[in-house]
């Protein structure tokens, strides 16, 4: 819950305040910059990894109907079982990523936040 | 018939309700201010059911199950697709966008670029997507009303409106999470309790006198089976087929027995009557798989069949962030770390619910062959329970079917509605209550209008269309707005144009193909694979030509996307307008001593 600074950072966002330089300042930190990197570093792989995914599936599905037709268990071929892990998977990378941001971006957030409030007047 | 009653009787309920949770809502004054305190106390999980609940509509209550029960594996892609967008949404924007404290997409864009050109070019395209969505929805409530009463088809899409239209106009249904939460579990019981009976059905008779969809050939009817075409359909026959018909099939006038041969397409007119006896392999619309083996396996048509799943696939993942009632909802999150944590509950219960209509279009591929002749496959949902259990007991859930799906256009069409007239009254007209309802008359008469004129289609099909037009407008705009710096207003509103021109453009040549004889390529049904990069690489090349319009507050609004939560720098122009939560609380209990 933010509701005290917000309303402490309640003012016109563009009027040149005090605080504005003590943002700048704070963009500038390498704390936060680590923090924007490790994000950087999760958000924009992740999401490629999982659109090759997908192309792979299509790729193979199209591709190389011998191995997606491939019978594992009674009716069960390898296709329908890659189609359900696609589902699968999306659930793994939104719990990875909800973990990664708990443990690697809300501490490091957290950090950040009794630094400036540590250095306030 | 008695059948008719049951269902019909759900499908009241359900309104009725609406109209009753609507006019309870509106007593206790949803005003925006009321909105934004509520939002401080919702717990994730009921926020995250309350998306879910509205975003679950026509095209996944019944154009899921339709399409399986049509395309097969293939049609995996659409609840994978409306799933994944979640995620797409959660990784870039949910995050940065809450604490952007812009409440609207035009309002965003307006926020981070400091322009009003570019918000008004963000409301058409609101509108744009909002109407579009709306279409299929109504079209899918005129076809369950056909389905079960017989009526014509523009009854149901009427009745839909008129009771969202008023509702809206009375105040309800506007910020009522609770209804939307109860929503999603409504709709749940709605599809799961039939798909556990249905399948407990068929485990006890499996064979059902047909023949195991292990055949690798084309369904076959297990019974007698009499369809009336509504409409002409092309249709693709895989085996030699006899049967007899009364009407007309390939222009010339037939009435008795037919022999089709195989490997060929044969063209039905509107009132033809087919009767097929037991045994005879199905006939499929021209363009879906025709035998079993095709079914289960997905792909079989090459590069443009490819192109067309993982264009799907792009709209679908990347579309999700760009709808406008989606997005309203994330605003009830008290920040950004909540926003992500409600982002990841509505992937979870999306999963939930998708297992359903996937395991009844399979069922209906073995009780329900007759729809492929038509091609109405979106009523499979509908009329399964009716199949599967001809009695009392199938009839009920037939009932619960039928309201779970009115359920669906409402809850759906309603948040349409308000965040489209919420849009249209504050940026175009002064934005009083009075000009609210204005915004929403106007917005329900468009798309009701557009329902009645436009050929009706899959649902799945039509909504994808809608993700394909957010994906290329308003990805590109919130992915480089919160991650780029670069970007400029113009840059935006070029983006807009392009990716939002070519997809309108692809949607009206497809409509006047599909009047005059569909010569339109597929590659215009979802040409989002195409359309989005450009938008991308539109609103980027502009961007670096007009550097110099760089907003100049750039480096502060990033930093405020971008800060961590707990640092406070969530600026709500409503909390500035109306006071937090707490201050309102105080007010409030000033006021009533």
């Amino acid at each position: 819950m933010s509701t005290t600074e917000s309303s402490s950072a309640g003012s016109d966002p563009t009027a040149p305040d005090p605080d504005a330089q003590k943002w700048i300042e704070l963009q500038q930190s390498p704390d936060f910059v680590e923090l924007r990197a490790r994000l950087r570093k999760f958000v924009f792989p992740a999401t490629g990894l999982f659109l090759a995914w997908y192309v792979l599936y299509v790729l193979l599905a199209d591709y190389a109907h011998e191995f997606m037709a491939t019978k594992v268990v009674g009716n069960i071929n390898v296709g329908l079982i890659l189609g359900l892990l696609q589902f699968v998977s999306t659930f793994a990378l939104t719990t990875l990523y909800v973990r990664y941001a708990n443990k690697r971006l809300d501490p490091a957030a957290e950090k950040i936040r009794t630094e400036v409030e540590g250095s306030a007047p | 018939m008695i059948e008719n009653l049951w269902s019909l009787t759900g499908v009241l309920c359900v309104a009725g309700l609406t109209f009753l949770l609507g006019f309870v809502g509106s007593r206790r004054a949803n005003t925006t201010p009321d909105f934004l305190v509520a939002r401080r106390a919702i717990p994730t999980s009921r926020n995250a059911a309350a998306i879910s609940g509205e975003y679950l509509s026509a095209a996944s209550f019944l154009g899921v199950a339709g399409l399986v029960l049509k395309d097969g594996a293939d049609a995996l892609w659409f609840p994978i697709g409306f799933t994944a967008g979640y995620l797409a949404l959660m990784l870039f924007v949910a995050a940065p966008l809450r604490r952007s404290g812009a409440y609207t997409l035009p309002d965003f864009a307006e926020a981070r670029l400091g322009s009003t050109t570019l918000r008004h070019f963000c409301t058409f395209f609101v509108v744009c997507i909002g109407v579009l969505y709306l279409v299929p929805q109504l079209q899918s409530a005129g076809l369950t009303l056909t389905t079960i009463t017989g009526l014509p088809g523009w009854i149901g899409g009427v009745v839909v409106i008129v009771v969202v239209v008023v509702n809206v106009l009375g105040g309800g249904m506007r910020a009522i999470t609770l209804v939307q939460a109860f929503q999603y579990w409504g709709k749940l019981f709605a599809i799961a309790a039939p798909t556990f009976v249905l399948f407990a059905v068929f485990l006890s008779n499996p064979s059902n006198g047909s023949r195991p969809l292990t055949d690798e050939g084309a369904p076959r009817f297990t019974e007698t089976a009499r369809v009336v075409l509504q409409e002409p359909v092309v249709l693709d026959v895989h085996e030699p087929t006899r049967l007899e018909a009364t009407g007309t099939v390939e222009g010339s006038p037939v009435d008795g027995p037919v022999y089709w041969a195989p490997g060929r397409t044969y063209r039905v007119g509107t009132g033809t009557e087919l009767v097929f006896a037991p045994g005879t392999p199905v006939p499929v619309v021209d363009g879906s798989p025709s035998t079993n083996a095709e079914w289960l396996r997905a792909e079989n048509d090459g590069l443009s069949g490819m192109f067309e799943t993982y264009s799907l696939i792009f709209a679908t993942f990347l579309g999700t962030m760009g709808l406008p009632h989606v997005l309203v909802r994330f605003y009830t999150n008290p920040d950004g770390r909540a926003a992500r944590r409600t982002a990841m509950h509505v992937i979870y219960l999306l999963g939930l619910f998708y297992v359903f209509p996937l395991i009844l279009g399979v069922l209906s591929r073995e009780y329900l062959p007759r729809l492929l002749v038509h091609g109405r496959t979106d009523a499979a949902v509908l009329l399964l329970p009716g199949e599967m259990l001809p009695n009392v007991f199938g009839q009920i859930l037939g009932a619960i079917v039928a309201a779970g799906a009115f359920a669906a256009f409402l809850s759906t069409s309603s948040g349409l509605v308000v965040s489209v007239a919420g849009v249209v009254s504050t940026d175009l007209l002064p934005g009083k209550v009075r000009d609210f309802r204005w915004a929403t008359l106007f917005t329900g008469a468009v798309a009701i209008g557009l329902a009645l004129l436009l050929p009706r289609s899959d649902a799945s099909l039509t909504v994808a269309v809608s993700f394909a037009l957010a994906a290329s407008t308003f990805c590109p705009l919130l992915v480089l707005g919160i991650w780029w710096r670069k970007l400029t207003w113009v840059g935006a509103v070029w983006g807009l144009c392009v990716g939002g021109g070519l997809v309108l453009s692809a949607l009206v040549v497809n409509v006047v193909s599909s009047f005059t004889g569909d010569w339109a390529p597929d590659v215009l049904l979802q040409p989002a694979l195409i359309t989005v990069p450009i938008a991308f690489a539109t609103m980027i090349a502009v961007s670096r030509a007009t550097a110099r319009r760089l907003p100049e507050d750039v480096n502060t609004i990033l930093l405020r996307l971008h800060a961590p939560d707990p640092l406070g720098f969530i600026q709500d122009r409503d909390v500035q307008r109306f006071g937090t939560a707490e201050e309102r609380a105080s007010q409030g209990r000033r006021r009533s001593r």
